[in-house]
């Protein structure tokens, strides 16, 4: 009951919490980021990072330092958060826990099933995989020649099982099949999560909410644009938008049959909060467009700290990290590629 | 008879003048020749520079749109385990043929074909004529030598034939950036874009070595002529 989980949540929830409230203190400020910008080499921005809580990570790594590696490291500082975090939840806070992951999970399969396609070696495959997303059978994937093998072999016994039954063909796995499998798995997911949330009721329901159909809202247009120029139809398109969220339903409608950036404003700015980030961009523009829609969900993941007894905080904190780990990795390719003048143009502060 | 022997005098003298006159026209003939040449020399020099500037500019571009195509797309769909590495024909092919240079040097003369591979008996090519003296100082035959498919004729209107090339170069596109999958953002096809770009550039700069190194031999030799004169 919305209201009353001041009187409950801490008996389960108030460690984890106060952990996680703990984590979100040491995201990096404007000034870390200010600092990391000016660094000339990659061993200054080691150096740098030695001060904080990624140092540790890093500190056994030999010059000379390179991009990944440093990317790599970071986040296996957010995969010991996570199994932390997870080892000590109970439900319904574990389950909502392992659904933060599914995302990574579906992104490895495709990663392994595309990869096999191309006669690539599955070890190499596995060490490419994000470890938030891996399950004990994920080599098996390379066996698998169509969809329905790859539900029947191996992922009927994982937490994907149930979003595959919107996708089970017999047809080869080919690049577009591929592709068309990695969307609809993931709006199956989404679906879910908000279903799963609404359950759980409250705060949480209500921050969820938001965050998922923004989200949904991101994606359908990320979907869109990628879309333009393809072999994808209008209505594969409209097939792979998840079924909530701000522009559902009636302005996947109108997304469905645009045909290039401007139709896309035209659509978007007809939806106020969304009509900000558009209104940032030059006509023609796509390059900003993935750093004004970071812009606008940092915002809002900042803002579900504000309150408390929910679990969104967790969700949140996950995100905030892949964000920065995210800034990590152009600041890195910027300075690498000796380009400091743009390093601006895709960082994204978080405070 | 003063008069007489100052006519005579004069005479003389002009037709020295052009006797002298004679003697120097080839020699200015041959300085003109040198100037051209020097001239020719430092106009390819230049344009080598330009197009080494222009070549670092367009990779620091490609570079800076793949980077920005990761972090928009994800590192798990943009890396390198997720290249093809079954057989295929190469997209892009490099044809060698001969070409005699006003009938003192044979040089090769090398043609970049893009989107170069067979596509149900058509394909579509755009082509980089360009002159490279890169085999210059070696002998033998100059076979026509490239990877990939020999080009086919068509039989299209000409005024179909630009729309067609242009659909079935962008369908080529398309489908090598497949291999990072179907919907790929718009950095990663800028990515594309400027890589291709740095291939045509590539070919260009080693035209103009080739032109480089051709007018550096035609000033030395130059040179040479000119201090046999002397």
């Amino acid at each position: 009951m919305y209201g009353f989980e001041a009187l409950t949540f801490n008996i389960h929830g108030g460690y984890l919490e106060a952990i996680v409230r703990g984590h979100r203190s040491g995201l990096f400020t404007a000034a870390d980021y200010n600092n990391l910008c000016q660094c000339e080499t990659l061993d200054d921005i080691k150096m740098h990072l030695s001060a904080t809580e990624y140092g540790p990570y890093l500190q056994n790594e030999p010059s000379p330092l390179h991009t990944t590696t440093i990317v790599e490291k970071c986040t296996l500082k957010l995969v010991d958060e996570y199994k932390h975090m997870l080892c000590q939840a109970t439900e319904p806070l574990s389950t909502f826990l392992e659904y933060c992951r599914y995302g990574h999970m579906i992104d490895n399969v495709v990663l392994i099933v595309t990869g096999t396609l191309h006669e690539r070696d599955v070890q190499e495959l596995l060490e490419k995989c994000h470890p938030l997303g891996m399950f004990d059978s994920i080599a098996s994937l390379a066996v698998a020649q169509n969809m329905r093998e790859l539900y029947r072999l191996v992922l009927v016994d994982t937490p994907l099982a149930p979003y595959f039954s919107e996708c089970i063909t017999s047809e080869d796995l080919d690049d577009m099949n591929i592709e068309i499998m990695r969307n609809t798995l993931y709006k199956a997911y989404l679906e879910d999560f908000n279903r799963f949330c609404q359950k759980l009721g409250g705060a949480t329901a209500e921050i969820m909410s938001d965050l998922l159909a923004f989200e949904a809202d991101r994606r359908a247009v990320n979907i869109t644009i990628n879309s333009i120029g393809t072999e994808l139809t209008r209505d594969d398109r409209k097939k792979l938008y998840s079924n909530f969220g701000l522009l559902y339903p009636y302005g996947h409608e109108e997304l469905a049959v645009c045909e290039d950036l401007d139709q896309v404003r035209g659509v978007m700015e007809k939806y106020p909060p969304y009509q900000s980030i558009f209104s940032r961009l030059s006509y023609g523009e796509s390059q900003l467009l993935d750093k004004a829609f970071y812009e606008e969900e940092v915002k809002r993941l900042c803002l579900a700290f504000e309150q408390q007894f929910h679990y969104a905080v967790f969700f949140a904190y996950i995100r905030l990290r892949e964000q920065e780990i995210r800034n990590l990795m152009w600041i890195s390719e910027c300075v690498a590629q000796n380009q400091k003048s743009r390093v601006h143009d895709s960082v994204v502060f978080i405070f | 008879m003063e008069e007489e022997k100052k006519e005579i005098d004069f005479e003389i003298g002009m037709k020295q003048n052009q006797e002298l006159k004679l003697e120097e026209e080839p020699q200015q003939q041959q300085k003109q020749v040198g100037d051209e040449h020097v001239l020719r020399f430092l106009d390819s020099v230049d344009n080598y520079l330009t197009l080494f500037e222009s070549l670092s500019c367009t990779l620091r571009q490609g570079w800076l749109e793949l980077v920005s195509a990761r972090h928009s797309m994800g590192a798990s769909r943009v890396n390198s385990s997720l290249l093809d590495l079954k057989v295929h024909s190469a997209s892009t092919s490099l044809q060698v043929t001969p070409d005699i240079v006003d009938s003192m040097e044979e040089q090769p003369h090398f043609i970049l074909r893009k989107w170069g591979s067979l596509y149900d008996g058509k394909c579509s090519y755009e082509d980089q004529n360009s002159k490279v003296d890169g085999l210059q100082g070696k002998s033998g035959s100059p076979l026509p030598r490239h990877r990939g498919k020999p080009q086919l004729s068509e039989e299209i209107s000409p005024k179909q034939a630009p729309l067609m090339v242009d659909d079935q170069v962008q369908k080529k596109r398309s489908r090598s950036l497949s291999v990072f999958g179907t919907l790929v953002s718009p950095q990663l096809r800028a990515a594309q874009l400027s890589f291709e770009t740095a291939l045509e550039t590539l070919v260009e700069i080693a035209n103009m070595r080739s032109t480089m190194l051709s007018t550096f031999n035609g000033v030395h030799k130059e040179l040479g002529v000119a201090k046999e004169i002397r």
